[in-house]
């Protein structure tokens, strides 16, 4: 009998121990390799990584790995925790530590390597059908079948590092123990949770100085970049887990404590949570993280989702929008003019026109507008400005200019009124307007660009129209500049709708990983419960007292996590309020209500199963 | 009320399986009230199935057991469970305690189930802890005591809300001889201090000894019983020659 052949039978012959573990490393490879699938389609090529959803695209591939490694480290503990007795059984029959290390290891890479290539062979033959139904949520056509390579090598490479790192590691927590605590592993109590006050009160020191330097000197965080958000990242999860287990400590103490503890099932509730306190604690934390991401994906991704139709009108004001630079001919401006507007009569009929026109000294890429001209334009307020006034308008959507720099081109002095951050022409055209009164615009010496803008009603539902005249009038750099909101809202819906895509598959993923978590988690502890409620039962224990406890217990394994991310997505959005419109609250309100309603139902799943197992 | 405290009619079990085995084959049994009996038999004569049935832990398939004048098969589950922890005091081989809890809240759980008093709590446990001088361990967790000290505490969690009936499942099968000695001596003074009648399966004769009346069971049915005498000594030689008479107890050297 070889060493291999025990290994061999070690997993054949104890299959059932074996299985949760190697299903929790498929399920963690297969949502890493369907992430990797999206990210790596032809399509997304498209996407610059600078860009915004290029960003986002990085940021979840980290989160993503993040969390399986963090699930795989996990489920082999847990794994390795239901094992330890055999593993003490090995040793007192003469197996030396490092044999065992070895054994373990060898079990572990075999289980790993199985489940990538399970996972790899599983992902191939549902990515068609996934990749179908990417196409038909984003009506992308270009979204078709492809073979994933770059994934496939992406997973093995990285899965394989992340199994060996991982056996190594976790094999070398074996060796602390003595033979003696393994074989009583069973029988002997759980970690139980420590005060650790010092731990963390330090920890929520550092995450209120990281935080801190938002309000202080941005500067720092600027020149840290990256580095500084994976730090905040690393030691809000810390404290997190801080808070949750102290927290949890606490509670239990107060329990403890108070004059119920000794009426009816109060004590076997209580002494449950104390006893299994470290992986109760570990499990709410893992799944307040996993929630937490939910949540924010869900708000965040959805949300901007929502806000399209918002913040494409907030960049391009109008439906049509044609600047007229001096080297432009004058008869191809009649002429596109008059395209254009024969255009939208035919087709729309009714619209609104304005023309109006701006000085600008090109190299500062600074505008000056008459108050005339800018009350022709139509989508804000007309206002008169006194002769020595002059009133200033962002030209960068989110950006707001300087204020003063009028006072290099006119000679009187001119009192500031007001800035308008709502742009009145395209983003990034200019870097600031400035209105000023029309006796002092006459005098300013610069070439004047003319403006003309077209405003339709159900601008969104325009789009033919708007390829129609974009496929006659095109952007000649010098002369011309053609801008539509109808066309931009369309290349940005569909980007959105990908985000909005990306973000639904993340809830997903992180939703069902804590589903999982939470079923290994009660299936591995079953074997336990179910012995000592048949013991306390012959006692004189009810199947409604015992289900009276359960039900707490599941609940504060299910809703704690939830409470807790709630309140934390609720803090974190009460901090940026002011950055976010109402339709984000409500969207996240309701994003957050569905998945309530979700928890709610596989509660009294997951207490019917659980309880009919414990009690068979 | 009669001086029976528990009736047993007729009882017979049956497991059905791939291969149906009849445990017990129709058993008439009468424990008085205040009565120590041992139960004995060979491994397979169905007494641990026996106890279990009257500690409504099993159910048979067929007879009637009363205990104190009810019927717990009659109840549900409940009020069975309220049965239990009222009537019935239980005190196992592998001694059941709940590892969550420590020694004190062990012996208080059937208290705390009933919702008792925390102050009338206290006294009963002081009176009791006292009577099985533990008080050194009480805020020990389980598996930090020895096994005589384990089974001291699950014996105190069986007579705290002073049962009518203590049932016992080889409460010695697990200990050491001095164990057996303090453990069977505690049987014998919670008989005598609190009236307690106790049903005990065993299969060492020296345990069964401290008993005041003896039955031996073979293949599911009643075979014989003995009473104690006077004398100690001559009640374990009987019981030991019952049981080679079964072919079970005596060793050829």
């Amino acid at each position: 009998m070889s060493f291999n052949h025990i290994v061999i039978q070690n997993i054949l012959r104890d299959k059932w121990t074996y299985i949760s573990y190697f299903l929790s490393s498929v399920f963690s490879i297969l949502v890493f390799f369907f992430f990797l699938i999206t990210a790596f389609h032809p399509m997304m090529d498209a996407i610059n990584p600078n860009s915004s959803l290029g960003m986002i695209m990085i940021f979840c591939s980290f989160i993503v790995y993040i969390f399986s490694f963090i699930f795989i480290i996990y489920s082999m503990l847990a794994f390795l925790k239901k094992k330890t007795k055999s593993l003490g059984v090995f040793i007192i029959s003469g197996a030396s530590m490092k044999q065992v290390q070895k054994m373990v290891f060898r079990e572990n890479m075999l289980i790993a390597v199985v489940a990538i290539i399970t996972a790899i062979v599983v992902g191939l033959i549902v990515s068609p059908l996934f990749l179908m139904i990417v196409k038909n949520v984003l009506q992308a056509d270009s979204f078709g079948m492809y073979v994933p390579v770059q994934a496939i090598i992406m997973t093995l490479i990285l899965f394989s590092v992340l199994f060996l790192i991982v056996s190594k590691f976790t094999t070398r927590f074996i060796k602390k123990e003595e033979a003696v605590q393994l074989l009583k592993a069973d029988v002997t109590q759980e970690k139980i949770i420590r005060p650790t006050p010092w731990k963390f009160l330090l920890s929520i020191l550092v995450n209120a100085v990281l935080l801190l330097f938002f309000k202080v000197s941005p500067g720092i965080i600027e020149s840290l970049g990256i580095v500084y958000y994976i730090i905040l990242f690393i030691s809000l999860l810390i404290t997190i887990y801080f808070v949750l287990t102290q927290g949890i400590l606490f509670a239990i103490r107060k329990l403890q404590k108070s004059t119920s503890y000794y009426r009816k099932t109060n004590m076997l509730f209580v002494s449950n949570l104390q006893a299994k306190g470290n992986s109760h604690a570990h499990i709410i934390y893992l799944l307040s993280i996993l929630l937490l991401a939910v949540f924010v994906t869900t708000s965040v991704l959805y949300s901007s989702y929502y806000n399209v139709e918002e913040d494409t009108e907030a960049v391009y004001p109008y439906s049509f929008q044609y600047i007229s630079l001096p080297d432009n001919p004058i008869d191809q401006e009649q002429q596109d003019i008059e395209f254009m507007e024969t255009t939208l009569e035919q087709n729309v009929g009714d619209y609104d026109a304005y023309q109006s026109a701006f000085k600008t000294d090109e190299d500062r890429r600074i505008g000056f507008m008459s108050n005339a001209n800018f009350n022709a334009l139509g989508t804000h307020q007309a206002m008169t400005l006194n002769d020595n006034e002059y009133y200033v308008v962002a030209g960068n959507e989110g950006r707001t200019p300087s204020t003063d720099t009028i006072q290099d081109y006119v000679d009187e002095e001119l009192q500031y009124v007001g800035l308008g951050e709502q742009l009145i022409l395209s983003t990034g055209l200019r870097e600031v307007y400035y209105v000023i009164p029309d006796v002092i615009y006459e005098e300013i010496n610069y070439p004047e660009y003319h403006v003309f803008a077209y405003e339709l009603e159900e601008w969104t539902e325009k789009l033919d129209v708007a390829e129609k005249i974009e496929s006659q009038i095109m952007t000649e750099p010098g002369e011309r500049l053609v801008t539509s909101k109808i066309s931009l809202y369309d290349t940005e819906s569909f980007i959105k709708s990908i985000i909005f895509f990306i973000g639904f598959m993340l809830s997903l993923i992180f939703l069902s990983a804590a589903m999982s978590i939470l079923y290994f988690y009660l299936q591995t502890s079953m074997a336990g419960e179910k012995e000592k409620y048949l013991g306390i039962r012959k006692i004189g224990l009810s199947i409604k007292e015992i289900s009276s406890i359960v039900t707490r217990e599941l609940s504060i394994l299910i809703f704690v996590p939830f409470t807790f991310a709630a309140i934390l997505l609720s803090l974190v959005l009460f901090s940026i309020r002011d950055a976010l419109s109402p339709a984000f609250f409500q969207m996240t309100a309701v994003g957050v209500g569905i998945i309530l309603l979700l928890f709610v139902l596989s509660f009294f799943i997951i207490r019917k199963t659980y309880l009919k197992k414990l009690v068979e | 009320m009669s001086d029976v405290l528990l009736d047993v009619k007729q009882l017979h079990k049956e497991y059905t399986g791939e291969v149906n085995y009849k445990a017990l084959k129709g058993i008439d049994f009468q424990l008085e009230r205040n009565e120590f009996v041992a139960v004995m038999g060979p491994s397979g004569s169905g007494k641990t199935t026996f106890l279990n049935c009257i500690s409504t832990i099993d159910n048979p398939t067929n007879g009637s057991i009363t205990i104190n004048s009810k019927n717990p098969y009659k109840l549900n589950d409940e009020k069975l469970a309220k049965f239990r922890r009222s009537e019935l005091g239980f005190v196992f081989q592998d001694f059941n305690l709940v590892h969550t809890l420590t020694v004190e809240e062990n012996i208080l759980l059937p208290l705390t189930l009933d919702a008792v008093d925390v102050e009338e709590m206290k006294i009963r446990l002081a009176n009791i802890v006292e009577f099985l001088g533990i008080e050194e361990i009480m805020k020990k967790r389980t598996f930090e005591i020895s096994g005589g000290q384990k089974q001291r505490a699950a014996i105190a969690r069986a007579v705290i809300h002073q049962p009518s009936l203590l049932l016992a499942d080889e409460p010695t099968g697990n200990l050491d001889s001095k164990s057996v000695n303090s453990v069977m001596t505690l049987f014998q003074s919670i008989h005598e201090t609190f009236n307690t009648s106790i049903l005990m399966v065993t299969h060492d004769a020296y345990v069964a000894s401290f008993a005041e009346r003896v039955i031996f069971m073979q293949d599911g049915l009643l075979y014989n019983e003995i009473h104690r005498s006077e004398n100690k000594q001559q009640f374990y030689q009987e019981i030991m020659d019952t049981l080679t008479f079964l072919g079970g107890g005596h060793h050829e050297f």
